[in-house]
């Protein structure tokens, strides 16, 4: 139900003129994706820092709440831009994303990697106080730190696997994996 | 000087053997390569805004440039072993490559920047360095490093 009503979705973007214009431009394509890519200098970069702190690893001296505070607004900067630009990518080519099985796990991994930092938010500001000038944060914040680190890793990674079309629709798959990658009419084809 | 024959015999290296035959390893590498990219440049950007005063203004500009550095020089590793991995895949195309020896200048010219003239001048007392030249060196960092990495993302679009 789900697949086909995204299906249905990214047909109607797939048949606007300026999806067409970005996908078939000679550049513009490009720049975005650059754009994109180099924009995690700013906004993983950021977080690099911040989660190092919370680690235990670099800036021992200074409070990790300082750290935390001071580079929020240049990673959140960072992170409008590549939403904005990640979107404009996925409206460039939809449906081929759509059905993409990497792009559906990066999908997830962003909720996660989202749910991860609210939490760990919350956790700190509820704590901050009794560790804030520990060179190393308590253990609970250092799996927090962790697990935001591996989480937008996995973003990462099942970002740029986008483009491999290991698990393209037009590929011989079995019927669980054309379910997961939305692959509707493949799913029907079959016997 | 040529380096035709490095590249000629990466292309049919041990390293070369894997990269092309399995494109799962290449992927996993190449996401390294890009956690890289952001470690350095977050690294960078950091201690360069730093020195702008645009970030961290409460934080002694030399306590910045002192730990990211640290963290530079071990993201510069992982993307150095994981680029040489990667190249080894396309080897001789790169080296027909006019984007890739694009990049190679641009990363010659910025680690030289750094252990040669960023890293020196900064390990004096910032106070007593003229504000123009701490942020020229700034901009001077930022404008490499980007460089650097787009040349690199545009190595893969020519």
């Amino acid at each position: 139900m789900l697949n086909e009503l995204l299906l249905k979705l990214a047909r109607w973007l797939d048949s606007q003129s300026w999806s067409t214009s970005i996908h078939e431009s000679i550049y513009l394509y490009s720049w975005i994706e650059t754009t994109h890519v180099l924009t995690l200098m700013v906004f993983l970069g950021m977080l690099f820092v911040i989660d190092l702190r919370m680690l235990g690893a670099i800036f021992p001296n200074v409070p990790a709440s300082t750290i935390a505070q001071r580079l929020d607004k240049p990673m959140m900067i960072g992170f409008v831009v590549m939403l904005i630009t990640g979107f404009l990518l996925y409206y460039a080519i939809p449906v081929r994303t759509t059905q993409s099985l990497w792009f559906r796990i990066k999908v997830v991994l962003l909720i996660a990697a989202g749910i991860n930092a609210f939490l760990f938010r919350a956790k700190m500001q509820a704590s901050s106080d009794s560790w804030d000038l520990d060179p190393v944060p308590p253990k609970r914040i250092r799996i927090g730190a962790a697990l935001s680190l591996a989480l937008w890793a996995g973003v990462v990674i099942t970002g740029r696997t986008i483009a491999y079309d290991w698990f393209d629709c037009h590929k011989q798959l079995p019927y669980f994996m054309y379910w997961a990658a939305g692959c509707v009419d493949e799913m029907a084809a079959l016997p | 000087m040529d380096l035709y024959p490095f590249f000629d015999w990466l292309d049919t290296s041990l390293l070369a053997d894997i990269s092309k035959a399995y494109g799962g390893v290449f992927a996993v590498v190449q996401m390294f390569h890009l956690l890289g990219i952001s470690m350095l440049g977050g690294m960078v950007l950091v201690g360069d805004l730093r020195l702008l005063n645009i970030v961290m203004r409460d934080i002694p500009s030399e306590v910045v440039i002192e730990n990211t550095h640290k963290w530079f020089n071990v993201a510069l590793v992982i993307i150095v072993i994981s680029g040489i991995f990667m190249s080894s895949a396309v080897a001789l195309k790169l080296y027909y490559n006019t984007m890739f020896w694009a990049k190679m200048a641009s990363l010659a010219a910025g680690v030289v920047f750094v252990y040669a003239i960023r890293r020196p001048l900064l390990k004096f007392d910032h106070a007593t360095i003229k504000p123009t030249t701490l942020r020229m060196l700034a901009i001077t960092s930022i404008l490499i490093w980007f460089t650097v990495a787009a040349s690199g993302r545009w190595i893969g679009f020519s």
